[in-house]
């Protein structure tokens, strides 16, 4: 006998006012708790190799990485959220490709004793939580020695359908001031800027007790000086309109202890670039205190139409023009794995990620084979500490 | 082509809102596991949004924008 | 597998003995949570309490008769809004507006009050006096609001809610007698909870194993007076004003402790034939003793109470 797989109407009817009541609905409510977690990773691109570049220096970025979040409920209706992240790079960045001798592009790099920078970023976000929703408000800034942008968001999200659907929405409007360095020297651009807005809308559905299905759309519009003022001839138009529609979904095998995500994204721009984005990750619980997460991802995109992997110096200013790698057509696969291990209020989480991006894996028609993709590896160790 | 890729996606969304049952709350147990967030690794998310970002030409999908950065 | 012992705290609030046991593999973190979710239960007897004065209840109560109101909070109208609900479905017998009906039986001084003063007071009793829109609520002058019999099981509820909001997996909360549960026991092993005698308040009725929600229970324990063989229950009919004569006591199980404390209350505010024909049309778990002592119900077999299809679905 199952007691409960009849349901009266009176079960229904008091069952549906218990849980409207705040204490047990399910709608948002702040973090119970404090939880304070770092993250340090190491990325490091794969040198290039001397038949792509004749001259000059072989080795790409290599970028140390430290981010710091601060998630505490304030009193019971709000909570704050603090982000600081820091950023060491080194290495160096294409900067203009000319033809071979066999009409192949060679990439001459950028800063011969190579580049270093950093980067620090701060931002500050609040939330209030009501019965069936909440929303926040979020304040950013991020420097570094020849960028700077100040950004803010709003979002709002709340839960309807008796809880098995949730809408939420979301603004968000970033002002970049660019000023780069050696800019007298290489007669590069002094300064610049560029303004950012973004509006997201996202339906998340319950499909069953153990499956969830979300739908996203963006879109960011862009206006002001979104060339590399680093390469030697980059022309690119000055607004430039950007969606994205998204589907993730999550199912939770019983059996196997283990959640499955898959995500799904496609992209386009009047740049000319699309993409197709599919991620697929497994989080395999083993025991109380250990979890293993396989992730693989596929990334495409096609070029944009004025991309060229030979950069024309003759073509007029006016036109646009720019040889930026990640104007190309390719494909990228990348894959990692990552292992949790949960001891009392400490989660340690360590991850080796692998990325490899090359033309011949486009799922999009390659005319012009992009130069200087760039491939890496990257290892984080991060720990929350929750109280 | 795209009347066709429309009516593809609302079939599917149809058929998806269709086949949805009433979960109860007190029967959301696995959904409220931390493994079934939309990101269980918040920092992990983060980082990767960054990274693809500034190596790559699309962005956007389920979250607003952050800032920008010199690195794209 | 897991290394998490039972750990256990008892305090108490609402007038009544209360416990909070967990499952956790740290003592120190443990305590710091079972008294987080001893505090819980503390807020909302402070902010329900009839009997504090500086309760919110407490200055609901006196603005009765206002012409301006007062103002009440989500939480005030969510347990309002499941109180309306509980008036309707029990047809006007289980009504927090009745709060001043309960002041004028004295069951300590075994008294019956005058009809005269019974009726005057049931003038003011009626959830569908009370004038209610929005954020604004308005008690007609004499009428007193008695949320005690919603709040303890909610308390139950919220503190069970909070505790899986800590990412406790097993848990009870027991609040003299209304239980909560989060998960069942490590090893999926339901909770076995006692329901005490009327009677005899040390022996047991009866046991519930309990897998996911909770349990409450409503009777006449120790809180009733007999004059010339007439038997007077603390329970009182809204609609009469005079005590119910149903069951002598039920237990019912439930997918929350608030839903089942209100088929409880509802049950017993019934006669005993309709409260025992109701309760099984619930399909809830339950045990009740009738007027005549029997001791009977479905929870009685040796079955568990599984309110969730799902033995894992612990989460609210």
């Amino acid at each position: 006998m199952k007691p409960f797989r009849q349901r009266s109407k009176s079960l229904l009817a008091l069952s549906s006012t218990a849980l409207a009541i705040p204490g047990i609905a399910s709608g948002d409510a702040p973090p119970p708790q404090t939880t304070l977690s770092y993250k340090f990773s190491n990325y490091n691109e794969d040198d290039m190799s001397r038949s792509q570049v004749p001259f000059g220096s072989l080795e790409r970025y290599d970028i140390d990485v430290h981010q710091f979040r601060l998630l505490t409920p304030v009193g019971r209706d709000y909570s704050l959220q603090i982000d600081a992240n820091h950023e060491n790079m080194s290495g160096a960045s294409p900067w203009f490709t000319t033809a071979g001798t066999n009409g192949s592009p060679i990439i001459n790099m950028s800063g011969a004793s190579g580049i270093t920078d950093e980067r620090s970023e701060l931002a500050v976000g609040v939330r209030y939580y009501l019965s069936d929703g909440s929303i926040g408000g979020a304040v950013g800034y991020s420097e570094e020695n020849d960028y700077r942008a100040t950004y803010f968001s709003f979002s709002g999200q709340k839960t309807i359908n008796e809880g098995m659907t949730t809408v939420s929405v979301g603004i968000s409007h970033s002002a970049d001031d660019i000023f780069p360095t050696d800019a007298a020297i290489f007669n590069r651009v002094r300064n610049a800027d560029k303004q950012s807005s973004s509006a997201v809308i996202s339906i998340s559905q319950i499909i069953n007790q153990r499956s969830t299905f979300q739908l996203a759309g963006s879109l960011t519009e862009q206006s002001g000086f979104l060339s590399d003022p680093y390469k030697f001839r980059d022309v690119r138009p000055d607004n430039k309109t950007q969606i994205a529609l998204s589907g993730a979904y999550r199912y939770f095998v019983v059996n196997a202890d283990a959640a499955l995500h898959t995500d799904y994204r496609y992209y386009h721009d009047d740049f000319g670039v699309s993409s197709h984005t599919l991620s697929v990750a497994w989080h395999q619980n083993l025991g109380n205190r250990w979890q293993l997460v396989p992730n693989l991802r596929y990334y495409s995109q096609s070029a944009a139409d004025f991309y060229t992997n030979i950069d024309d110096f003759l073509k007029p200013l006016t036109e646009f023009q720019s040889s930026d790698y990640r104007l190309s057509a390719y494909g990228a696969f990348s894959g990692g794995a990552s292992i949790v291990a949960s001891i009392n209020d400490w989660t340690a989480t360590l991850t080796a990620e692998r990325y490899v991006a090359d033309h011949k894996h486009s799922a999009y028609a390659v005319t012009q084979p992009g130069a200087a993709l760039v491939s890496y590896t990257r290892v984080s160790l991060g720990f929350d500490f929750t109280f | 082509m795209k009347l066709s890729l429309k009516s593809v996606v609302l079939l599917a969304l149809a058929v998806l809102l269709a086949s949805c049952t009433q979960v109860r709350p007190w029967e959301m147990g696995y959904l409220a596991k931390k493994e079934m967030a939309w990101d269980a690794d918040p920092l992990e998310a983060a980082l990767n949004d960054h990274i693809f970002f500034s190596k790559e030409a699309s962005s956007g999908g389920n979250s607003a924008a952050g800032g920008g950065c010199g690195c794209n | 597998m897991t290394t998490a012992t039972l750990k256990r705290y008892g305090f108490q609030a609402m007038g009544v003995p209360c416990e909070i046991q967990i499952y956790d593999s740290s003592r120190i973190n443990a305590r710091q949570r079972i008294q987080e979710l001893a505090r819980e239960v503390s807020r909302l007897d402070k902010k329900y309490s009839r009997y504090r004065r500086d309760s919110f209840i407490t200055e609901i109560n006196l603005s009765a008769g206002s012409k301006l109101g007062i103002k009440i909070d989500t939480e005030t109208r969510g347990i309002l809004n499941h109180a309306l609900k509980c008036f309707e479905e029990s047809e006007g017998l289980f009504d927090v507006t009745a709060g001043a009906l309960y002041r004028l039986w004295d069951f300590r001084q075994a008294r019956i009050p005058a009809q005269d003063s019974i009726d005057k007071v049931l003038r003011s009793v009626g959830f569908h006096k009370l004038s209610w829109q929005g954020q604004r609520l308005h008690l007609p002058a004499g009428m007193e609001l008695d949320l005690g019999g919603i709040v303890k099981e909610y308390a139950a509820d919220a503190a069970a809610k909070m505790a899986r909001r800590m990412g406790i997996q097993h848990g009870l909360i027991n609040l003299g007698g209304d239980f909560a549960v989060i998960g069942e026991q490590p090893g999926e092993r339901p909770w076995t909870v006692g329901i005490a005698n009327p009677g005899e308040r040390r022996s047991m009725m009866a046991k519930i194993d309990l897998s996911a929600g909770g349990l409450a229970s409503s009777g006449d324990y120790e809180r009733y007076f007999e004059l010339n063989g007439e038997r007077y229950s603390h329970i009182l009919n809204p609609k009469t004003g005079w005590p119910s004569k149903g069951l002598r006591a039920v237990s019912v199980a439930a997918n929350l402790c608030t839903v089942a404390g209100s088929f409880a209350t509802i049950a017993m505010l019934k006669p005993e034939n309709e409260a025992i024909a109701w309760l099984e049309e619930s399909g809830l778990p339950h045990v009740y003793m009738t007027n005549a002592e029997q001791i009977a119900g479905p929870a009685l077999k040796q079955e568990s109470a599984t309110p969730a299809a799902e033995p894992a679905a612990e989460s609210l």
